[in-house]
């Protein structure tokens, strides 16, 4: 059945608009800052730092620039890993379900190296490409890769047959039928690979730098965890919370920007 | 004698796998002349959608003949189809939706186009909208535009207007006939409804179902227009209408798949 027939303008809108949301969201947010206070206070041995210690330590961790140099170090680890693994995953991921012979063939393959924890890797990635950059690029590209690569599978997959007899009976090229209907078609599985690609690259991002030579924020992360320095140590934690927001965020307003036409209300 | 524009010629084809196959169609044969309306009617599993897709080049036969224009028929190359349920890019607006319709036109030129045709449907001040925005006699309406912006001397029309109700599916056909009118060409059209092949056709065809064949062809005499009088009021009308009725109604008694075999 096309899904042209289902229900008009039943959106995924929140109940309210979109200003109550803000304030619930800021609300939450001072709740959850009231707790970190509370245990901040209550916790023995100065083990968690209070939000002001926090924030204090984040100007002075800016203003001698180490926070900033190691951000650059951990985006572009991050950036290299993430992009070449849309630039793989998404066609590799095409390929297999458009080819079903192909995906067939591959398939149990990926699924066994997808199940496989890619951390075993680091070793063998080390001897072979070093400890630089290229190492940690390698190890961010193989954990987004995979659920990349799966779910604009099932995407491809999903297609719907109805809709391509119609794209064909118009003489469309298979390209065109590929850009125009099976691509776009795929869209709500590829946001879903992407966030999850998104999500695992930076944890790999964090393992590699500290399991190659020690940069970036994962190198902090490690160096104030072991001296101790809880402060300082907050700081990149939420950094890095930070930067998985921004990315997952924007994802999900690319994808509503891309999806309008199931939210779109009757004229 | 005139060559026909669409000729089978003891097509059959067959579905399902080599264990269980079924035939669809056995040994059908069919001419159509260039500009006439011919109504493909029967019940359920009488292969009428086989023949058509057959017709648009989209499947090929297992046995027999088909041309378009004396050639194999190629999909688009001068055909444009319409479905039951609309088949509407749901992502594309209206106007996009009639664009991508025609793959040998240049973008600005499909657009403008596509705005051309909307219009002549009545749709235009809808050309932005998406199809989850538009009622259901807009959506097909819709599927009617894109298959005529391709400017087809062949239009299949796989019972476009069954999911319609009763007033809207009334009203689409004389819109249809009126768009035909305008810029004519050949129509194969699918029906389960004796009413609507006894309005649309110049030729009905009858066909029998499991496997799928010709049981009948009917020439419909009705003077056209048909638009601006009720062609049901006319007296051969209820003797045709009584005549396939009864055909169709032995067939699908008779039909042991049908979910009324044996309660004549």
């Amino acid at each position: 059945m096309a899904r042209s027939d289902t229900a008009p303008g039943r959106g995924r809108r929140p109940p309210g608009g979109a200003a109550t949301l803000t304030v619930l969201r800021l609300g939450f947010l001072a709740l959850l800052i009231l707790l970190w206070w509370l245990a901040s206070a209550n916790v023995p041995r100065g083990i968690i730092p209070s939000p002001a210690a926090t924030t204090m330590a984040a100007a002075q961790l800016w203003s001698e620039g180490r926070l900033q140099t190691a951000l650059g170090q951990s985006l572009a680890v991050y950036g290299t890993g993430l992009l070449a693994a849309i630039a793989v995953g998404i066609p590799l991921g095409a390929l297999m379900g458009a080819v079903r012979i192909f995906g067939r063939t591959v398939d149990l393959f990926v699924f066994a190296l997808a199940a496989t924890p890619r951390v075993a890797f680091i070793p063998l990635i080390i001897l072979l490409l070093g400890l630089g950059i290229e190492a940690k690029a390698v190890i961010v590209f193989l954990g987004a890769v995979m659920p990349i690569i799966l779910n604009t599978y099932a995407g491809v997959l999903a297609r719907d047959a109805d809709l391509i007899e119609m794209a064909r009976s118009t003489g469309a090229s298979p390209v065109r039928i590929a850009i125009h209907i099976v691509l776009p078609g795929a869209l709500p599985f590829l946001v879903v690979g992407l966030r999850l690609g998104a999500t695992i690259g930076l944890i790999n991002t964090v393992v590699a730098e500290l399991y190659t030579a020690v940069t970036g924020l994962g190198g902090l992360l490690a160096l104030y965890g072991n001296t101790f320095r809880m402060a300082e140590y907050f700081v990149i934690v939420l950094a890095l919370a930070m930067i998985g927001v921004i990315v997952t965020e924007g994802l999900r307003l690319i994808e509503a920007r891309l999806s309008r036409w199931q939210t779109a209300e009757r004229p | 004698m005139i060559p026909a524009h669409v000729l089978l010629s003891g097509v059959s084809r067959g579905f399902g796998t080599a264990k269980a196959p079924t035939l669809a169609l056995s040994q059908v044969s069919l001419a159509v002349a260039r500009g006439e309306v011919v109504v493909l009617l029967g019940p359920s599993g009488c292969g009428k959608t086989t023949l058509l897709r057959l017709v648009a080049g989209l499947i090929r036969p297992d046995a027999g003949g088909v041309t378009v224009d004396g050639q194999p028929p190629q999909p688009g190359d001068g055909t444009a189809m319409v479905f039951q349920s609309f088949r509407l890019i749901p992502w594309k607006t209206a106007r996009d939706n009639v664009a991508f319709a025609l793959p040998r036109l240049g973008r600005a030129e499909a657009r403008e186009r596509a705005e051309h045709y909307l219009s002549l449907v009545g749709l235009s001040r809808f050309a932005k909208s998406w199809p989850a925005q538009l009622s259901g006699g807009m959506r097909q309406r819709l599927a009617l535009a894109r298959a005529l912006a391709a400017e087809p001397t062949l239009l299949l029309m796989d019972e476009p207007f069954a999911s319609l109700d009763a007033q809207s599916r009334e009203l689409m056909q004389i819109e249809l006939m009126r768009l035909m009118a305008a810029r004519p060409a050949t129509v194969l059209f699918v029906t389960h409804s004796v009413d609507e092949a006894l309005i649309l056709a110049d030729r009905i065809v009858l066909m029998s179902p499991r496997p799928g064949r010709i049981a009948e062809e009917i020439a419909v005499p009705f003077p056209r227009p048909r638009w601006n009088h009720d062609t049901r009021a006319l007296p051969d009308y209820a003797l045709l209408r009584r005549h396939l009725w009864e055909r169709l109604r032995d067939m699908v008694l008779n039909d042991p798949a049908s979910d009324f075999h044996g309660r004549g």
